[in-house]
């Protein structure tokens, strides 16, 4: 085990390596660098930039020095915990992220709490009763959500939201809220925001959550311990219960990993389209200005969390399902 | 289970007079013999039809497909006929009965009136004169695929009248012809983006699988590296770097490119581990004991194995691509007017305006939603039916 | 319709006076306040009360300049107002709090309603001969931090950063240089400067006046500590290491960005300076209690004690517009918004107002002179093809469809409310006229059409003109779209073409594009006084030409020299301006450079007046039912001094409990 442990720990050296590469060749791919895109922003307002000035700048920002000089400066510096500078907000790319983290997190975690609960009990109905009209009625439900176009549903809500509930539009709370310190009232007002971005995102994945307890579930109750156990005549709930959803559940533990960055990124359209002080729309508008250093290093976060994510989670596999062979596949 | 021919005439009651049958008593039934001996499409085939959500979501999708074939035919007007006197008209119901009388299918004309104080088009069904529906008649011109002139359409607009079943946008175009048209676009990206990612996936899930070792180990890093990344920054960056100055038609190829280069991490790994699983069956070990050679062994008889499987698991990621495709578009990265595709009419229904105003502009929604949900069941039911010989659910 | 058509009426009696008169060369022209002769008895502001109290801030009185500018409400449907209340506004973007500084509009020189230039933040300044500018600065005007705003600060600017090598390696800004000569800056006394040239400068006082203004001051008594001439090495040092600049010129960079509003420790003159460190969510600017202004009661303006904005999405704007979550917008709102919020507004407690533009057009076709393709490079030169492009455009059509009829046909040239306007400028070759498109197309022996219609080029290529959009407005491409079936008429085929906006400039930049759309002229109300720069190669985003402007702008060191009479005659035209002070002289020019243009149609516009949604809250009073609404002259709505926008009592009231 500990071997196995120190060889997941090893491999990982070279994979974020490589990922640091990929990311900051990704983030240069784009013609142009942010000060391109700042004074086509400006211009389009009508405000002029002296050409002349714009030089001076690009010096200033470092655009000037080569590339893999500019790569190296981001990626010694994320070592040391230095993220690099945020030209849009004159700010270590640290300050900018840090108050969204908070939020981001809530809206994740409860995003991906409301999927569990719905699809969960879908999931088990759907395997203990295959091919019925309930079946089929409460899948399709399930996948509703994955179906509609996330933004759409998105702004239709919102809408709505606002002329039923005369709840403020977008946001995740009352703007009088804001940068105010937490009470009663601050939370009430976040409720009642929450549950748009949560249904909208959540739903999305619910469909994938549902068909994997189903396929799994439907696996174990073909196994010959849970034919016994029935032939022996335990109660059908108890049968379901006691062993095949435990091992059924395995995935979840195997899926924790991979799920919290696979929220932020999916959820980042419907948190531009609901204005969400989520790390979602920072992430996407960096791409799009060309803040390299604060994409760059977003990217980097998810990817490595994605990375630490996987190994946690097939560790904890590992010690949860003994079953699960530690040394790989090949016999031969 | 034998493949040997045997008399299939019943033992008389006296002493047989032919060679001793061991299996007489194990003798299978019609119904069982052709169970047993049924090749394996077959199974697939059996085990599908009892999905039946499944079926009907097949038969949808392939009505879908069959109308990209013919959407200039299918769509009442062309794609870019405009009506200067129609913009923002709300749908036109199709009515049967005028006054009590059957009519066949007609539409009612409209009373137009601007509201200057809004300055809104408002129009009002004027019910006094119905106007009939032609069907299989000439109408606006079009070149069929792009080549051949023509003006046959299924359905078209009454003499000197209007049909516009789902209203028509900010330029007077009927809403439904955009919509079929754009399904020609929005539904080719999802094939043609994974039939990129099946063969990437067999390529490098095929090599790591068979080589293993090193090559399997680089795979596989490759492959978690690119799991690694969120989806969407990926399309962005990749899309960003497009060339501008590709015609449309590139443009298209490309997104498909970028769609299909992020999805085939997942089909590599399921064809690694598929083949990784199946090298140890005994029918492998088996063949390879005769003498056969590993190209032999996984091109003959490993790969049909799980080829089923694999179509299974690539349906399921068409839908991806779809909604992938009205996901960039949203963000103004994806295909982008005057091509058409749902993605772009969802993106022109991404305001407030058709929210309020013109929800009929929100229709493109309708068939993005029957399309990936039918991909879904079609999916899961060939995923169930992938492995014939098993009774669970994957 | 009634309401619109008297706004259309009140809007021709938009009258332009002549802004600045050099009609005698040996004159002296002085430029004050006239109206600052009786200074009202002072009271305090209820918001500032409480420091005045604490001793934290001295009483009004002592607050405001010895001489502060008046306000008087002399308009019709203007009054004096209390102080009290926050206005709440909508912005996309963290950075967009620079329009603070634009809606704010407190500079040295400013445009009034009727854009005539007027001294605001200086008492009065002199013009001699177009080239000596003498600035009188208020005795006893103060920075929002409380320092005194001196002649300190010019020279500040003018020697410790302008003429210093490591902050402006680039020089003194363009505005300050005429035909590359440096002005001679003169400290007279502690609150008298003096700039003068050998040569009229045309450009000095509109630049000061801008929406994105020439900074020709800055808060001295602040930023010393990050010059090397004036702070401790090491301190500076270290200051540069722990905000990561390069050196100390990108550290006091950092610090200086006056426009941005991004630094609030930052002292500033406008009415209301920012409080909140990015990033942030929602930016809250709180009154300046030094400001300058006063109303005639004696109140400290602004009225408004805090402006709040609150970021939210680009897109979603419009609906939290309409759920009356602002108090003041125009920016994000389009015309084509108009009848939801029209709708809207029958639910809510605010109004929807119309107000002008004042663009040479809405939409504009640039043919890129400086093109590439040698081939597509000599048609688009041709004036005759430019001529049937614009005459095979229908324009009746696309103002019925895409602006309901309001807006007004016509090419890019000056509006009707312009002294200058003359009907043969908006209509020359601006009907809708297929025949003699075509037959221009013919006589430029473009004889040739393939199977579909379309002419042939010379070479035998088929005419596809792509243009090349920035891809973010559907009303382009609907433009676009309209146009195409026309021009398909005379065999033109149109492709559109969307990027983003950088990869947009930088094809039209390196002429690799054939035509592009664009809003037209920023300004085209001008009058004889006004620089007709716009009209000539001056600069590189000139999407026309590109190059030409660039050789300009770059005084001949990069870009492509004009070789085109018709460019070389708006270049020769536009110098002969700026040499001249005569008013009579200018006007001559400028009728020969609008001629010229609706000759040659170097762009080709669309339509133009379509009119913009602003959005104000019933309880927010003082903002004009109709105005004009624009960047420069204009600072959307800084012209109309926001500062003296005021709240009705129980909103002040709501405001103040909570």
């Amino acid at each position: 085990m500990i071997r196995y442990v120190i060889q997941r720990l090893l491999i990982m050296i070279p994979t974020l390596i490589a990922i640091s590469a990929i990311v900051f060749i990704l983030i240069q791919l784009p013609p142009g660098d942010y000060l391109d895109s700042y004074i086509a922003e400006l211009q389009s307002q009508g405000e002029k930039v002296d050409p002349k000035k714009i030089k001076f700048l690009r010096e200033q920002y470092g655009f000037d020095k080569p590339l893999i000089e500019q790569y190296f400066v981001w990626a010694i510096g994320m070592l040391q915990g230095d993220f690099g500078y945020s030209f849009e907000y004159g700010l270590p790319v640290t300050d900018v992220v840090g108050d969204r983290v908070f939020l981001t997190f809530l809206v994740s975690v409860t995003t991906i709490a409301f999927a569990w609960i719905v699809s969960f009990p879908i999931g088990v109905y759907s395997a203990t009763h295959q091919y019925s009209w309930g079946d089929y009625g409460l899948t399709f439900l399930g996948f509703l959500g994955l179906a509609t176009p996330n933004f759409l549903l998105a702004l239709v809500l919102l809408y709505f939201a606002n002329v039923v509930f005369g709840t403020s539009i977008g946001g995740l709370m009352d703007p009088e809220y804001i940068d105010q310190p937490w009470s009663f009232d601050k939370v009430l007002s976040v409720l009642e925001h929450l549950w748009i971005p949560v249904v909208v995102i959540g739903t999305a994945g619910t469909a994938e959550m549902i068909r994997r307890v189903r396929a799994n579930l439907l696996d174990e109750l073909q196994k010959q311990y849970v034919i016994t156990a029935r032939a022996k005549g335990l109660a059908p709930t108890k049968v379901i219960l006691k062993y095949p959803l435990r091992v059924a559940l395995n995935f979840f533990v195997s899926d924790v990993g991979s799920l919290l960055p696979g929220v932020i990124s999916g959820s980042a359209i419907v948190s531009v389209v609901l204005s969400l002080p989520t790390t979602g729309p920072m992430l996407l508008e960096s791409l799009r200005s060309q803040d390299m250093y604060l994409a760059g290093s977003f990217l980097m976060l998810l990817a490595t969390l994605t990375v630490i994510g996987v190994l946690i989670s097939d560790l904890a596999l590992a010690a949860l399902d003994p079953r699960i062979r530690l040394e790989g596949g090949i016999t031969r | 289970m034998t493949t040997v021919d045997r008399d299939n005439d019943a033992p008389k009651h006296y002493v047989a007079t032919g060679p001793y049958d061991p299996q007489s008593v194990e003798r299978l039934t019609p119904e069982q013999e052709r169970y047993f001996m049924a090749p394996q499409w077959r199974l697939i085939w059996w085990k599908f039809r009892r999905h039946r959500l499944a079926v009907v979501s097949g038969a949808i999708l392939l009505a879908f497909y069959l109308s990209i074939l013919i959407s200039e035919f299918l769509a009442p007007y062309n794609l870019h006929t405009r009506h200067p006197d129609f913009i923002y008209a709300p749908p036109q119901g199709i009515h049967l009965f005028h006054e009590g009388e059957f009519v066949g299918p007609f539409v009612y004309g409209f009373d137009y009136r601007l509201d200057m104080e809004i300055l809104k088009r408002e129009y009002t069904p004027n019910t006094s004169k119905p106007y009939p529906l032609r069907f299989f008649c000439l109408g606006d011109e079009y070149r069929f695929w792009g080549a051949i002139p023509g003006r046959f359409h299924f359905v078209c607009p009454p003499e000197d009248g209007t049909f516009f079943l789902l209203g028509t946008d900010r330029l007077g175009r009927d809403m439904l012809s955009r919509l079929i048209y754009g399904a020609r676009i929005s539904l080719t990206i999802g094939l043609l983006g994974i039939t990129i990612s099946f063969i990437l996936a067999m390529f490098f899930g095929g090599i790591a699988g068979y080589y293993g070792g090193w090559i399997d180990n680089v795979i596989q890093r490759m492959i978690e590296v690119l799991r690694s990344f969120p989806h969407l920054p990926l399309w962005m960056t990749l899309a960003a770097i497009l060339p501008v100055n590709w015609s449309p038609l590139f443009i298209f190829l490309g997104i498909t490119l970028i769609l299909g280069l992020l999805e085939w991490t997942g089909l590599a790994r399921s064809v690694r581990s598929k083949l990784l699983s199946l090298r140890e069956e005994d029918y492998a070990t088996a063949a390879m004991l005769l003498g056969a050679g590993p190209r032999r062994i996984i091109g003959r008889h490993l790969l049909p194995n799980f080829m089923s499987y694999l179509i299974a698991s690539a349906t399921l990621a068409i839908p991806g691509m779809i909604l992938g495709e009205t996901a960039l578009s949203f963000l103004g990265l994806g295909l982008r007017p005057p091509i058409t595709s749902w993605g772009v009419l969802l993106n022109e229904a991404q305001n407030i305006n058709a929210v309020d105003l013109y929800p009929w502009l929100m229709l493109p929604v309708v068939p993005v939603i029957i399309v990936v949900l039918t991909f879904n069941f079609l999916g899961d039911g060939l995923r169930d039916a992938a492995d014939p010989y098993y009774e669970g659910g994957n | 319709m009634a309401s619109c058509d008297s706004r259309r009426r009140s809007a021709s009696g938009f009258a332009l006076r002549a802004l600045l008169t050099f009609s005698s060369i040996a004159a002296v022209f002085t430029y004050a306040n006239l109206a600052s002769a009786a200074k009202p008895q002072m009271v305090e502001t209820p918001f500032l009360a409480p420091a005045v109290e604490r001793g934290e801030l001295p009483p009004v009185s002592d607050r405001i300049p010895d001489v502060p500018s008046i306000v008087r409400f002399d308009q019709p449907g203007r009054s004096a107002g209390k102080p009290g209340g926050d206005l709440e506004t909508l912005m996309a973007k963290p950075k967009d709090v620079r329009l603070m500084t634009v809606y704010g509009y407190a500079r040295l020189v400013a445009y009034d309603e009727d854009f005539n230039l007027v001294p605001d933040l200086l008492e009065r300044f002199e013009i001699k001969e177009g080239r000596i500018f003498t600035l009188h600065l208020r005795p006893g005007h103060k920075w929002s931090d409380g320092a005194p705003f001196t002649a300190e600060d010019f020279r500040y600017f003018w020697e410790d950063m302008s003429l210093n090598e490591a902050l402006a390696p680039f020089g003194p800004p363009k505005p300050l240089l005429v035909d590359g000569e440096r002005p001679k800056f003169e400290v007279i006394d502690e609150t008298t400067v003096r700039f003068s040239w050998s040569q009229p400068n045309t450009a000095f006082l509109p630049a000061l006046a801008g929406a994105a203004p020439l900074w020709i001051y800055r808060p001295s008594h602040y930023l010393k500590q990050f010059h090397a001439a004036y702070a401790d090495p090491k301190t500076l040092k270290a200051m540069v290491k722990e905000t990561r600049q390069r050196n100390w010129a990108g550290l006091h960079h950092r610090r200086d960005r006056q426009y941005r509003f991004d630094n609030p420790v930052l002292p500033t003159l406008q009415p209301w300076y920012n409080t909140t460190d990015l990033p942030a969510e929602r930016f809250i600017f709180v009154r300046n209690p030094f400001y300058h202004r006063i109303d005639e009661n004696g109140h400290q303006l602004p009225y408004v004690d805090r402006v709040i904005i609150k970021i939210a999405d680009a897109k979603i704007i419009p609906a939290k517009t309409g759920a009356s979550e602002t108090d003041l917008q125009a920016r994000y709102i389009r015309f084509d918004h108009f009848t939801f919020l029209k709708r809207a507004e029958k639910r809510h407690n605010f109004d929807v107002r119309l107000w002008r533009t004042i663009k040479g057009a809405q939409v504009a076709l640039y043919p890129n002179l400086n093109n590439r393709d040698p081939v597509w490079r000599e048609v688009l030169r041709d004036v005759r093809f430019r001529r049937a492009l614009s005459l095979a455009i229908d324009r009746h059509e696309i103002n019925q469809v895409i602006y309901y009829g309001l807006a007004r046909e016509g090419n890019n040239s000056v509006l009707e409310e312009s002294p200058l306007f003359r009907p043969e400028y908006r209509n020359g070759w601006a009907s809708f006229d297929l025949e003699k498109a075509n037959q221009l197309l013919d006589e430029m022996g473009l004889t040739e059409r393939d199977d579909r219609g379309v002419r042939l080029l010379p070479d035998g290529r088929p005419m596809e003109l792509i243009i090349d959009t920035a891809g973010e407005s559907t009303e382009e491409t609907d433009v676009l779209e309209l146009i195409s079936d026309s021009w398909l008429k005379a065999g033109v085929k149109l492709y559109s073409r969307p990027s983003q906006r950088e990869v947009f400039r930088n094809r039209v930049y390196a002429g690799e594009s054939l035509l592009s759309i664009w809003s037209g002229l920023s300004n085209a109300v001008p009058n004889a006084d006004t620089s007709p720069a716009e009209f000539a190669p001056t600069e590189q985003d000139q999407l026309q030409w590109s190059k030409f402007g660039k050789y300009y702008q770059t005084s001949g060191q990069s870009g492509v020299k004009p070789d085109i009479q018709g460019v070389v005659d708006l270049a020769t035209l536009h110098d002969a301006w700026r040499h001249t002070n005569d008013t009579e002289e200018r006007a001559r020019i400028w009728h020969e450079i609008l001629k010229l243009h609706s000759e040659q149609i170097f762009t080709i516009g669309v339509v133009n007046g379509v009119q913009r949604p602003v959005v104000v809250n019933n309880e927010l009073k003082n903002v004009p039912e109709v105005g004009v609404y624009n960047w420069d002259p204009g600072a959307a709505f800084g012209v109309y001094k926001p500062d003296t926008f005021w709240f009705t009592e129980a909103r002040r009231k709501r405001d103040q409990s909570q």
